[in-house]
């Protein structure tokens, strides 16, 4: 039995604002499940560090209020809260979204492929189609007791439907850009991205905003992978340094499909961004990010991958590096169903402190019912190894571009393995330039 | 003329206080090569960090400079611009730092920080090539990160074909031959004769007077507890290969 003190048994402001704000919108909200999903949240509301996936993120203490759900912005506003793109020289599809509603208006559909069905949360719902109709069981598995995912589901207004056939293919990438007109509420996007069997899409999540106002983005992303089916998906989180970020992603592949992941987390006062992840028969998942954390910033990074058909490969990298007094957490289990034989699955999380007064966690776990496996893990915490400093020092590069060089290398292994290489070029470039900000602000 | 000149140098290790080097003297011509011999613990290794401005060194007392540079106000990248090399015992693996990108980042800073400008790419790879051939590397081990999957004979070439590259006016061989087969001891004897010139001199560290066949140096000295106990020419190498360092033990003591 875990004692909770009396403390976080206490309803908390941010609470209390959660419950009034469904309490007066979630009747108004279409589609069904909302009340379930949230009494799902409401049962331990905020999670506290008491409950051990939350552990190092206390929701309970970190989160001090909540702001009200976002009403949907004029055409105009959303407008004028439009910055440029964020991917100028990515010849991919548009769907934008500011403050959790779609704006067809703003977005670019165009020539994805034949069959292929691409449509909003929101239109969907407006036209009395539940999403459970849309064929996908949400956020199956334990993805489906987590509290954010229940606030999620209680509170989402909008996101992407997107389906590819079984055998079709995205013939254009997909930006999904999510971002914030600047006032201070609550966005909940829900995306469900249905990809069929032998099918193959890649989508780019961009989640931009300003600096400066407490904006908390909710994000659900709900992807089944059919069999044969081959997914790239990469998150780049920009969010302002007053915002707080959950973002989850829920995926089931199918036997013998593939995704590709990488979440690179760049922005945001708090993020917590998790990974449930279902594999079927020799399916192949890589997952890999790269956190990069300054000020008085926490970002937590948990994964959840459950092995649960036979010989399925999975691959989790993620790196952060942690300046000022920001703290960094990961948390990564692996789960070997007892029919999960042949699993290969190694994982690795790697921190490095760049002062003083900056933490990272790290909690890799791996839980195996299966006997013939084979599974790794290793995570490492420090701050720049001294004798590669002098090293580089020692050939003439100077203390300042030694660092800079080090960071970089270090979360290189993650950035240079990213499919897309007009994204891959821009997440370097945000790379370069937090370590140059960094040399600059100290 | 002197290239480096060290008077008196005192130095300890800053965790524990305890002094390694006690009142080193040291002159090194344009040109010269001098090895540097001695028994284990003696401090050889020691001198050549508290040159090159390894970190966790403290100098007590004394100078050290650089063909007229105090080399103990400088940090190391600003040592390394101003001519001194030092080819590691054992070089560290850097991954993700490519072999190339790095020789050329270190080159420019120097060039940077002497005030001349950067080298051109096509200037560069000409440099490169000529130099990592004399040396038996392949494209491959230039394309790998710094010294990540080198074998140790391929670590120590590499540490020549960056003195090649950067072109010192001091090049400290700390122990170069540790760990080399013969083959590779020659490879590395000969792109070190390469680079020798009448303004540019050697310190070569070593247990053996094995490496000095091929590096025939003009002083030999034995430092021991600290100091250099007994100078002389090519002679003195192998009668210590013939009789050990009892003698300066005892001496020193």
């Amino acid at each position: 039995m875990t004692l909770v003190p009396s403390n976080l048994k206490r309803k908390t402001r941010a609470e209390t604002d959660i419950a009034a704000a469904f309490a007066a919108v979630g009747a108004t909200l279409p589609g069904g499940g909302r009340e379930e999903a949230f009494a799902r949240f409401e049962k331990d509301g905020l999670p506290h560090r008491r409950i051990e996936a939350y552990h190092f993120t206390d929701l309970h203490t970190l989160v001090a209020t909540a702001p009200h759900p976002a009403a949907k912005p004029s055409l105009e506003a959303a407008r004028a809260a439009l910055g440029p793109d964020p991917l100028p020289d990515f010849d991919a599809a548009r769907f934008v979204l500011v403050d959790g509603w779609f704006f067809p208006e703003l977005s670019d559909l165009d020539g994805l492929g034949d069959a292929i069905t691409v449509g909003s949360v929101g239109a969907a719902l407006a036209a009395g189609c539940g999403l459970e109709v849309l064929g996908i069981r949400l956020a199956d598995g334990p993805a489906q007791d987590d509290p954010l995912i229940g606030l999620s589901s209680a509170f989402y207004t909008d996101g992407l439907v997107l389906k590819v056939p079984p055998g079709g293919r995205l013939e254009r990438p997909i930006v999904v850009r999510q971002v914030a007109s600047g006032a201070p509420v609550a966005a909940f996007v829900r995306h469900l991205l249905l990809i069929g069997a032998d099918a193959e899409a890649t989508i780019v999540a961009s989640h931009e905003s300003p600096d400066g106002v407490e904006i908390h983005a909710h994000s659900l992303t709900e992807l089944t992978i059919g069999h044969d089916a081959r997914v790239t998906l990469i998150d780049r989180q920009k969010e302002g340094d007053g915002v707080f970020r959950f973002a989850s992603l829920a995926v089931a592949l199918d036997k013998n499909a593939c995704l590709d992941h990488s979440t690179i987390c760049l922005g945001a006062r708090l993020a917590r961004t998790q990974v449930f992840a279902r594999l079927g028969a020799n399916a192949d998942l890589k997952s890999r990010g790269a956190t990069l954390a300054r000020g008085r910033t926490h970002a937590d990074a948990t994964l959840y991958v459950e092995h649960l058909g036979h010989d399925a490969v999975s691959r989790e990298l993620y790196k952060s590096a942690v300046d000022g007094e920001a703290r960094s957490v990961f948390q990564g289990r692996i789960k070997v169903d007892a029919g999960a034989q042949g699993t290969d699955g190694r994982m690795g999380a790697h921190a490095v402190l760049l002062s003083d007064r900056a933490e990272a966690m790290a909690k890799p776990e791996l839980e195996i019912f299966a006997d013939d496996v084979a599974c790794a893990h290793g995570a490492t915490v420090g701050a720049i190894d001294d004798a590669l400093k002098f090293y580089l020092m020692s050939r003439g590069i100077p203390a300042a571009e030694t660092e800079k060089l080090l960071i970089r290398a270090f979360l290189g292994e993650v950035t240079d393995a990213i499919p897309e290489e007009t994204v891959r070029a821009a997440i370097e470039a945000d790379v370069e330039a937090w370590i140059d900000a960094r040399s600059t602000t100290r | 003329m002197t290239m480096l000149e060290i008077n008196n140098l005192h130095a300890e290790i800053e965790s524990e206080g305890r002094e390694i080097l006690r009142g080193l003297d040291l002159v090194v011509k344009p040109g010269e090569i001098h090895a540097i011999m001695g028994p284990n613990g003696a401090g050889k290794s020691t001198l050549s960090h508290i040159l090159a401005g390894k970190p966790g060194y403290a100098v007590t007392e004394g100078t050290a400079t650089l063909d007229g540079v105090d080399l103990l106000e400088l940090d190391p990248s600003a040592r390394a611009a101003a001519g001194l090399f030092l080819a590691f015992q054992y070089p560290v693996e850097i991954p993700g730092v490519g072999n190339v990108t790095f020789l050329k980042a270190a080159l420019n800073a120097q060039r940077k920080a002497r005030g001349e400008g950067e080298i051109s790419t096509p200037d560069f790879m000409r440099l490169l090539k000529t130099a990592a051939a004399k040396l038996e590397i392949g494209q491959e081990m230039l394309k790998r990160p710094v010294n990540v999957g080198f074998s140790g004979g391929e670590k120590k070439r590499n540490e020549i074909l960056q003195m090649a590259i950067l072109q010192p006016k001091l090049c400290i061989l700390d122990e170069t031959d540790s760990g080399l087969d013969i083959d590779a001891l020659k490879i590395v004897a000969e792109g070190v004769n390469s680079l020798r010139s009448p303004d540019r001199s050697f310190i070569v560290i070593t247990h053996y007077q094995r490496l000095l066949d091929h590096i025939v140096p003009d002083v030999v000295h034995v430092l021991a507890k600290g100091r250099i106990v007994r100078s002389g020419g090519p002679e003195l190498a192998l009668e210590l290969e013939a009789k050990g360092y009892a003698d300066f033990a005892e001496e020193a003591a």
